[in-house]
């Protein structure tokens, strides 16, 4: 028995229901919340040298073989998404401490993130398709909570848009489930490409792909299904903003990843062809609504959407060069956007606003933050050598070695625009001068050395992160290699979870 | 190894200012100079490696996969500019240590000016193309920072950026460019891709390759037509604009073109280009200078314009041309760099560049009249000067060149042109600044500058003249080296000055009469530009940004104008229309099964669950009434299952049907009973269609699949619930056991939707409606007594069936779930009845523990399962024998099963409770006189 593979769900599970016992407490809330994100860092990290040294994992659900019961499956890409999902909730967890005031916290802040935790850990585990639409659920319920912790107009008005066009997508998604089971009678996923491998009826496949893509599609924020996210981002404290924006569209994008590599790799002509135009429209619309927003989360919100755009378009070429890109993009991309989600909520903590009109100055009176603003920001558009340069420059190269010229140039391009986005804000928070107070203007409370601290330790964590893969680069370009041929080689996983042979009679 | 330690040393270099700031700016310069003057040393310790004939190279791995290597390579070329960057670095350091004023953060300042030299040292040494690529990038990133150094000036900033964007545009396709070269060689090791020149030209892709490439060297070397970025960059503090937009960086570009030149030089296509665009560059920036009165932008232009120069260089590519093309390089950056330094001493030293304000200063400033003197001569390509050598050679072979064909004299009459107005404007900086009487005072009185500051001028203005006079001692070796770099082979050659009496000489002599000319009618000329309006490229630039910022704004408010219906439909759209796709591809729809025969209740039944969805839809206005038809939906869903033989899942969706439909009516008292109309009735046609036409696509799917065959795992669940899972209920044993996980799952939604709705519920400041939709107050019997006291009966009964049916849900329909839902309705019922207060009083305990002890107890059974060495869930059950009772069966899935049941009590009361919080009478509540009907909504 293998107790990594469930632990990084059950631990979150268990510190979210531990939290709310102790409801009224306001230390132990704190000290679950560390504690827990702590733990579920460690077997993060245990489950992946598990996974590197014996391979796939599986674990089958209240011991009913598979394809009957639920069975856990952690392949390297699952190990990488868990990994990085304890590094965002460690560190979100450390900044929550001093960012996330009592209010919150007296409604279930901490609770609610270790639920959401567990949710997007689950999602990245799971290897039947039903419970992965369940751990969606509790994803989009936590985070609704989440969205709406402040009780502030904008941030219902946002709650609203995000809910509603999050619940269509899980309708979507059911229907597919359900049309799917109806095919193949079962919902297991490795049971699924099993079957859907002897299924000559290709068309109807293809319907329930696309139907899969539209679901996902709508959880990872592509074109042109995204508007739920630039509409609610920017509007919950920041802590939240920066733990959504690192895990939850990523989700959408693993789910993906998962599905159109195991199940729906029949007729990548049709399916795939779709997301490769799909990704560049991301990437495009993504960059371009950044440009039109004046407002530190806004601009990062969009930015989210265009960087999706990367990311598909990894896994919509195709190519072992493709996915590898791809792979590295979702673990580089996580860390920097959590990070520059920070970032600004220091920088609000700091002047009290978002608005880039209303900043300035930060260069001359917090040179570190600054560089500390630079790290994720260039990683994040791509300059060398950054974790962002490598991401980018192999789905660039796998592009030009597709002749997938047209959307290379967009992805090129849209690299230049970034970086013309991530300027924007550099001239305009850091290196502008202050503007003149305004009569409007809140007092902002004196920040304690204390209080500093603690946003700082998790920031600078995520930088070295980001420095770390782009200046060692070449472990974690290996570990995106092998799970890249991981999921081009789904006979591999359908072996792991439905045993030697992977014949199961029906 | 030594190789390496030159890109580290200055690389090292950039903390050295951090650490060594606070001692004074004397510590900081001398203490910053240190490393680059080692790794200075060690690049000349090299020298004689390389006249050996040998060519140092060292190389790590990085990324290997990807083909990149920490690799450098030190051969003439590099050599040559690796000196430039070192040596003239060194006196850029030396003179901003004067030139920055006191309270100017010049630790911050020397480490980009360090990050800068690695970044150029990089460049130049790199011997992998993805390498030298990084470092370019690294290039514009330090130049941003230079640039804006002066962070408070919107100039600066906006020429950082500007900047920063075209030579970063440029950047992207230079990788581009080298992503398919290194596709074409296979290998991005600089000696592979040199070698492999042949192969290169000959693929399909080397025009597109070339293009991107060039598009690079001229973004970076501010050639026509990306020229404009370079004179704003002119913000920058001058020792910048002296090493960066002279001397270096924007030789970046050359130096890439020289480089690769064996590789993807030496076609049509390349000559074409790299000429033409360089001739164009020569005489654009020539005759800007000319017109500018600022002195730095006069300076910025010609350097514009003497990058050209080389440009037409490449362009021609003949072994004697590339010679021409290094020595200029070597040449302009002693004259262009001492010229800038010197601006920066008249600016430090008047306080304006403004040519207008300058005159006269050869009495204030003798010593810097003698020295900008000689360097605007060499510039303009005097005799004895190094200037004239390489122009020389210039004119030399334009002549020669085969390019262009019959109009072969095309290209040496525009030399000579540019050569004209060259000496006209070198002429004019001299003369205007230090000959011309001053029109008016300038703001600071002039003097000289101190020694040390004038010292890198005086340093660089002698090797000009060196040079100038004995150049084949100074300049043959180091040439000698960077040719043989570039060519592959020694080339023979001789610099001298006197060649005798021939048409290069006759050029030269034209160039320096007719450019005196020029400048004496110089009024006339300016006359003449100022008739067309001056083109500010920054404004142009910002201009374009602000119509894309436009543009993208109107795009994304069309798109995202904040409406959710305009969301939904968006996304109802594209679904619809992959959806359709896809159903258009499939042969036929129906499949081999046939249809089950049709009865009238199924009929019946249909049509009921027709009229209940459009109901729903059509009377939304009509909220009570919507609900109600919503509430036949369900109910004739729970009769399909039903129907189908599913009674567990009737049972359930019955009790969620009564438990949902009593909690929205709760809800709904708050809101008014009647909504004003929303939609405009084209909007209302757009929603039919869009809804009609995505019901009959989902339709058109259930039945395309319904009539295929499938085999399920259905019978696995049959077959093994008994003997598996102890019980008869397979459906309750699915979702305790087979698919308990799911359950987990789920209960853990449902506590999480009670705890966000006691979140969005305990802040709400509702106003309690006095009266209902026609004004009719509520009646003020508030609990009526039938139901008080028959829901008070109905208590301890419906908590018994609760309780049976949680028991036997095991073997017959019911369970958790299903027992929970009628314990919460019976608990509603007493709410109801009796009112919050009254019932809050007697269950007088939190809901939210309830709720997620319900989560905790499923997670602890599971986990129960893993002290006996199983996995998660595993579950075990036994049969007992109790006296009186008899045999009953008890299963580890009941434990779990009780989880759920809690957890479902939890979260409803939770969830009703404070619902019903709001309608107590502590609430504020509107006055009877001030309610419109319809109007309260939310305060």
């Amino acid at each position: 028995m293998r107790p990594e593979v469930a632990l990084p769900i059950l631990i979150p599970l268990l510190s979210g229901a531990i939290s709310l016992m102790f409801w009224r407490s306001h230390f132990m809330q704190r000290l679950v919340a560390v504690a827990g994100s702590g733990a579920l860092l460690l077997t993060s990290l245990w489950l992946m040298a598990s996974v590197n040294a014996d391979g796939i994992l599986v674990m089958h659900m209240g011991d009913w073989e598979a394809p009957f019961g639920i069975t856990l499956v952690a392949d390297l890409l699952g190990a990488i998404m868990v990994v990085l999902t304890g590094i965002i909730g460690f560190a979100v967890a450390l900044y929550s401490l001093a960012s996330v005031g009592r209010g919150h916290e007296a409604f279930g802040y901490f609770p609610l993130m270790h639920l959401l935790l567990a949710g997007v850990a689950g999602a990245f585990l799971t290897g039947d398709i039903f419970n992965l639409y369940v751990w969606f659920e509790v994803m989009l319920v936590a985070s609704f909570a989440l969205l709406i912790l402040g009780s502030e107009k904008p941030q219902m008005e946002g709650a609203i848009k995000y809910v509603t066009l999050n619940l269509l997508s899980s309708v979507i998604f059911l229907t597919a489930v359900g049309l799917l089971y109806g095919l193949v009678g079962t919902l297991n996923m490795a049971d699924i490409a099993q079957r859907l491998s002897q299924v000559e009826d290709n068309g109807m496949i293809d319907v329930l792909a696309v139907m899969f893509m539209v679901a996902f599609g709508i959880k990872a924020a592509a074109f042109p299904l995204f508007f739920w996210l630039p509409a609610s981002y920017h509007t919950p404290p920041v802590a939240v903003s920066a733990l959504f924006a690192g895990l939850l569209t990523k989700v959408g994008v693993y789910a993906l990843f998962r599905v159109f590599t195991l199940i729906f790799n029949q007729s990548p002509d049709y399916t795939h062809e779709i997301m490769v135009w799909g990704a560049g429209l991301t990437m495009l619309s993504g960059v371009l609504g950044a440009a039109a927003q004046f407002e530190f989360r806004r601009i990062l919100s969009f930015h989210i959407v265009s960087q999706i755009g990367y990311m598909i378009l990894g896994l919509a070429l195709f190519t072992p060069l493709a996915i590898i890109g791809g792979v590295f993009y979702i673990m580089h991309h996580i860390i920097v956007k959590t990070n520059l989600f920070l970032v600004s909520g220091i920088v609000k903590r700091l002047r009290g606003t978002y608005e880039l009109k209303r900043l300035g100055g930060l260069y001359k009176s917090h040179p570190w933050l600054a560089i500390l603003f630079l790290i994720p920001a260039l990683s994040l558009a791509g300059m060398p050598p950054l974790s962002g340069f490598f991401a980018k420059f192999i789905v660039i190269r796998a592009g030009i070695e597709a002749e997938a010229y047209g959307v290379t140039f967009i992805a090129l391009l849209v690299g230049l625009l970034t970086l013309y986005s991530m300027t924007k804000i550099w001239a305009e928070v850091f290196w502008k001068a202050p503007p003149e107070p305004r009569d409007d203007d809140k007092e902002i409370p004196a920040i304690s050395h204390r209080e500093l601290w603690q946003l700082y330790v998790p920031v600078v964590g995520l930088a070295l992160c980001t420095l770390f893969i782009g200046l060692n680069g070449q472990p974690i370009y290996a570990l995106a290699e092998a799970s890249a041929e991981q999921l081009l080689d789904p006979a591999r996983y359908i072996e792991a979870v439905l045993g030697q042979g992977g014949e199961v009679t029906p | 190894m030594t190789l390496l330690w030159i890109p580290l040393l200055t690389l090292l270099g950039v903390l050295v200012p951090v650490f060594t700031e606070r001692y004074g700016r004397g510590v900081l310069s001398l203490a910053t100079a240190t490393l680059p003057a080692v790794a200075l040393a060690l690049t000349l310790l090299q020298i004689p490696t390389l006249l050996e004939g040998d060519i140092p190279r060292v190389s790590l791995a990085w990324l290997p996969e990807l083909g990149l290597d920490l690799a450098f390579r030190l051969d003439g070329l590099s050599l040559l500019f690796a000196l430039l960057i070192l040596g003239i670095g060194l006196l850029i350091i030396l003179y901003a240590a004067f030139y920055l004023s006191a309270e100017e953060a010049s630790g911050r300042f020397f480490a980009y000016l360090m990050l800068f030299m690695t970044a150029m040292v990089g460049i130049v040494m790199a011997d992998n193309l993805l390498l030298l690529w990084l470092f370019w990038e690294l290039t514009s990133l330090s130049s941003f920072l230079l640039i804006g150094f002066w962070s408070h000036s919107s100039e600066a900033r906006k020429g950082a950026r500007m900047a920063m964007t075209v030579t970063g545009a440029g950047g992207l396709a230079l990788l581009a460019g080298l992503l398919l070269l290194g596709d074409m060689v296979g290998s991005f090791d600089l000696g592979v891709v040199l070698e492999s020149g042949d192969a290169i030209r000959a693929d399909s892709r080397y025009p597109l390759m070339l293009v991107l490439v060039l598009l690079g060297a001229f973004t970076k070397s501010a050639q026509f037509p990306f020229q404009f970025w370079l004179p704003h960059a002119m913000s920058a503090p001058t020792p910048v604009s002296a090493y960066l937009h002279s001397a270096t960086m924007v030789k970046a570009g050359i130096f890439l073109m020289a480089r690769l030149h064996p590789a993807i030089g030496d076609t049509a296509l390349w000559g074409w280009i790299v000429t033409l665009t360089g001739m164009a560059t020569f005489l654009y920036g020539a005759w800007f200078a000319l017109i500018k009165t600022d002195l730095k932008a006069i300076l910025a232009f010609s350097t514009v314009s003497h990058l050209g120069l080389i440009t037409v260089l490449l362009g021609v590519g003949s072994p004697m041309a590339i010679l021409a093309a290094l020595f200029h390089i070597i040449n302009h950056a002693t004259f262009k760099g001492s010229l800038f330094m010197s601006a920066g001493i008249i600016d430090h030293e008047t306080g304006t560049r403004e040519l207008s304000k300058l005159g006269g200063l050869r009495k204030a400033m003798p010593v810097t009249a003698v020295l900008v003197s000689l360097a605007a001569a060499a510039m303009a390509g005097v005799p004895l000067l190094n200037g004239f050598l390489s122009k020389e050679m210039f004119f030399t072979e334009l002549l020669d060149t085969p390019l262009l064909g019959g109009l072969g004299w095309l290209l040496p009459t525009l030399a000579t042109l540019g050569g004209i107005l060259s000496v006209a404007y070198s002429l004019r900086l001299v003369h205007a600044v230090f000959f011309k009487p001053a029109k008016e005072s300038p703001p600071k009185s002039p003097h000289e500058p101190p020694h040390l500051m004038r010292l890198p001028v005086e340093l660089l203005v002698t090797v000009c003249v060196l040079v100038g006079i004995i150049p084949a001692v100074l300049a043959t070796g180091l040439l000698d080296l960077a040719t043989r770099a570039v060519l592959g082979e020694a080339l023979e050659f001789h610099l001298a000055i006197w060649h005798g009496f021939n048409v290069p000489l006759l050029m030269s002599v034209l160039a320096l009469a007719i450019g005196i000319l020029v400048y004496a009618m110089h009024s006339h000329i300016r006359r003449l530009a100022r008739q067309f309006a001056p083109v500010d490229a920054r404004r142009s630039f910002e201009q374009g940004t602000q119509t894309l910022v436009a543009a993208t704004q109107a795009i994304t408010l069309r798109l995202e104008n904040g409406s959710l219906q305009r969301y939904m439909s968006l996304l109802l759209g594209a679904s619809l229309l992959l959806a359709t796709l896809g159903l258009l591809d499939l042969p036929t729809l129906a499949g081999d099964k046939p249809s089950q025969p049709l009865d009238g209740v199924l009929i019946l039944g249909a049509a009921l669950l027709i009229f209940g969805a459009v109901g729903t839809a059509v009377t939304h206005r009509y909220r009570l009434i919507s609900l109600l038809m919503l509430s036949v939906v369900g109910l004739l869903v729970s009769l399909t299952f039903a129907r189908f033989s599913a009674p567990d899942l009737a049972l359930t969706q019955l009790s969620v049907e009564v438990v949902t439909m009593i909690l929205l009516m709760l809800a709904l008292f708050f809101l008014p009973q009647k909504t004003p109309r929303e939609s405009t009735a084209k909007r209302n046609i757009r929603d039919l269609l869009l809804a009609g036409s995505l019901g009959m696509v989902v339709a058109s799917l259930n039945y395309a699949v319904l009539t295929r065959d499938m085999s399920s795992i259905a019978h696995f669940f049959m077959e093994n619930s008994i003997p598996g899972g102890g019980g008869h209920n397979v459906v309750n044993v699915i979702l305790v056991d087979f698919r308990g996980f799911d359950t987990l799952g789920e209960i853990t939604v449902l506590a999480l939707a009670g705890l966000a709705i006691f979140k969005l519920l305990n802040r709400l400041r509702l106003f309690m409606p006095h009266s209902d939709g026609e004004g009719r107050l509520w009646s003020p019997d508030r609990y009526p007594m039938i139901l008080t006291s028959v829901s008070q009966a109905l208590l301890p009964l419906a908590l018994l069936v609760s309780a049976f049916i949680f028991l036997r849900g095991h073997n017959q329909p019911g369970g958790g779930f299903i027992a929970g839902l009628i314990a919460a309705v019976a608990l509603i019922l007493v709410y109801m009845a009796r009112g919050v207060e009254w019932a809050q009083s007697r269950l007088d305990f939190q809901y939210q523990p309830v709720a997620i002890a319900g989560v905790a107890v499923a997670t602890l059974t599971g986990l129960g399962s893993w002290a006996f060495g199983r996995p998660f869930l595993t579950s075990a059950f036994g049969h007992f024998h109790l006296p009186i009772l008899g045999d009953f069966e008890l299963a580890t899935a009941m434990l779990f099963d009780l989880g759920v049941f809690l957890a479902v009590v939890g979260a409803t009361l939770m969830i009703l409770a404070n619902l019903g919080k709001l309608t107590t009478p502590h609430r504020p509540s509107k006055e009877p006189a001030t309610t419109t009907p319809g109007k309260e909504k939310k305060s």
